[in-house]
């Protein structure tokens, strides 16, 4: 089966034109397949940390979301234990005219500011709106004990 | 080797215009300059350790007046080098008259600076006697008319200011050196700004005549043409895909030096070799539009390259002239009409856009008529009551999907698409420029149509025919 023009495409520019802290590299025997990295955003919890995550486009893409999830374990309100991430744009709010890129930086995004009233997480949620000075310091000793390079 | 060396070797060895090089900054008449006004300066018995001395005095008062908040103005010595009194009439600029302020106790005729040596104090007491400031102690309006001037000697003139301050009466030192130097640098960029009006005109009259010709050779409506327009097409995408002079990405914007301005023009003349696209032009008029092309680009480059030899020759001086004098112009004083003109990066600038506008438009790029969802041309264009362009088979498999918005602007506009959005002048356009383009995409939306009725089996059939 022939690679689409548009996987081909996205592929070239996330190589040529590299996002500060972000980086998807396909794999050399599935072109659907990427490993992910994403550098926890300065200011944040997840500072100093660099998260993996694993992105699969479907057949159907783009015409549905690409898959992804967090293989590093990370404590935020909207990533589960599976490292499922909970954001519009994955989901309901996903337009075909979005690429891998833009879908990357809207994870960074989610990383430097959770969003525990929109919860994937329920107890860490919970955690986050009941004391959120604790919660963040959960949040940067989970990135020093797992997400470190 | 000097710099002063380095730079008339370049000025000589790069090949660039005769007119150029007149306009050059004159480093070596800019030296001497400095080293008359160092004499100048020494025969008042301020050598550059004097001043340096006096400076730093002067500095120290100012940031502790800074610090404290209060302004007591009983420095030593100013170093002017325009008058700041009075509003600039008409827009005119005034010349530059620099000039050393001392300022005189009144009472004691003293000067106020415990750090002058008695020999320079003396000296500057001669020269104030000189020049008709007979009694240092008599208070009295001080005279604007400057007729002391006239009994100057050929290289200091000390005479009255208007700048008051009371108690004190201030001797003015004025350079001619230094006003020389000013005088003729100010002027020598000011050259070079004419230089660079004229050349961008020249560069704009040599692109207008170039894009008339390469629209005229990728004229579509041409039969002989026909081939020659995908040739064109690559060279162009290959040389804006190479941002010679500007950076277009993420982490390369702005403007590039000759340095990398010169390797990346090297990288798409070696590209567009390689991939063999010179020798498919077979006429002459291709030839010389290709050759007019890369000499526009070469210009461009000398340009820059002269722009920064510029740069650094007035830097240079300029550092000179404070390490020989320690008046510290290019730290403090710098007055603002000495900034460079912006001559390379201003011509590129300019140029570059005009190359945009009047040459590359003339051969449409694949990438601005590509679906935004497939990435593949936009055949058949179909265009959404938003106002939104995609190619049909996006469109049809988001319609048996129920996705009803559109993916750019998430109007309900995809669910009532249907053959009269087709987009029939794009339609044209598309098959005009992009035939080869158009022909596969043609192809492979009726293969995926005819998946969509037979399954996988009928895609998997027809690529193996
Ligand atoms: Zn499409
Ligand atoms: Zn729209």
């Amino acid at each position: 089966m022939t690679t689409p023009k548009r996987i081909i495409k996205e592929t070239e520019r996330l190589v040529a034109e590299k996002v500060p802290g972000i980086s998807a590299v396909p794999h050399d025997d599935n072109v659907r397949y990427f490993d992910v990295k994403i550098d926890g955003p300065s200011q944040s919890p997840y500072e100093g940390g660099v998260f993996n995550l694993e992105l699969f486009l479907p057949d159907d893409y783009p015409m549905t979301p690409p898959k992804i999830r967090f293989l590093t374990k990370i404590y935020h309100p909207n990533i589960d234990r599976l490292g499922r991430i909970c954001l519009d744009v994955l989901k309901s709010n996903w337009s075909p005219a979005l690429q891998i890129r833009t879908i990357l930086l809207s994870i960074q995004a989610l990383l430097g500011a959770p969003n525990p009233d929109d919860p994937l997480a329920n107890d860490v949620a919970q955690k986050w709106k009941e004391d959120e000075k604790a919660a963040i310091e959960t949040a940067r000793q989970w990135t020093q004990q797992h997400a470190k390079a | 080797m000097k710099f002063g060396h380095v730079f008339k070797q370049t000025l000589k060895n790069e090949g660039f215009p005769p007119d150029w090089v007149e306009s050059a900054i004159s480093y070596s008449q800019l030296k001497k300059c400095i080293n008359r006004l160092t004499s100048e300066l020494s025969e008042v018995g301020l050598n550059p350790q004097t001043l340096a001395r006096l400076i730093k005095q002067v500095e120290e008062r100012n940031a502790k007046e800074a610090q404290e908040n209060t302004k007591h103005a009983d420095s030593p010595l100013e170093y002017l080098l325009n008058h700041e009194d009075g509003p600039e009439k008409g827009g005119v600029q005034k010349p530059f008259q620099p000039k050393l302020l001392f300022h005189v106790n009144e009472k004691t005729g003293e000067l106020d600076s415990a750090m002058l040596d008695e020999e320079t104090k003396k000296k500057l007491h001669m020269l104030a006697l000189e020049s008709g400031l007979t009694d240092l102690r008599v208070l009295e309006e001080p005279d604007d008319s400057k007729s002391i001037e006239s009994g100057a000697s050929s290289h200091t003139v000390i005479g009255h200011e208007c700048r008051r301050r009371p108690g004190y009466k201030t001797v003015e030192v004025q350079l001619t050196s230094d006003s020389e130097f000013f005088t003729k640098l100010s002027s020598e960029l000011s050259g070079l700004e004419t230089l660079q009006d004229r050349e961008e005109k020249r560069m704009h009259d040599k692109i207008e005549e170039l894009g008339k010709q390469v629209a005229k050779l990728t004229d579509p409506d041409r039969r002989s043409n026909k081939k020659l327009i995908a040739v064109w097409r690559q060279i162009f995408q290959i040389y804006v895909e190479n941002d010679i002079f500007f950076g277009t990405r993420e982490t390369d914007h702005g403007g590039h030096d000759a340095g990398m301005a010169a390797q990346r023009f090297q990288k798409f003349a070696n590209t567009i070799a390689q991939q063999g696209l010179v020798d498919k032009f077979k006429k002459p008029e291709c030839l010389q539009a290709l050759t007019s092309f890369m000499n526009i680009n070469r210009e461009i480059l000398q340009g820059l390259k002269f722009g920064e030899i510029n740069r650094t020759a007035m830097t240079k001086i300029l550092k000179k002239f404070d390490k020989q004098t320690n008046l510290n112009v290019a730290r403090s004083t710098f007055p603002l009409t000495i900034t460079y003109p912006s001559f390379s990066s201003h011509l590129a600038k300019a140029v570059c856009s005009e190359l945009n506008t009047s040459i590359l438009s003339h051969v449409p790029q694949i990438d601005d008529y590509s679906c935004p969802m497939c990435m593949e041309i936009k055949w058949r264009p179909v265009k959404l009551s938003c106002g939104h362009v995609f190619c049909i088979r996006c469109l049809i498999v988001m319609q048996t999907n129920k996705q009803h918005l559109c993916p750019l602007c998430r109007q309900r506009s995809v669910v009532d698409a249907n053959s009269d959005n087709l987009d029939l002048e794009l339609a044209d356009f598309l098959k005009k420029w992009f035939p080869d383009e158009v022909k596969a995409k043609q192809k492979h939306n009726e293969l995926m149509a005819g998946v969509d009725q037979y399954g996988e089996v009928y895609k998997d059939q027809c690529v193996v025919m």
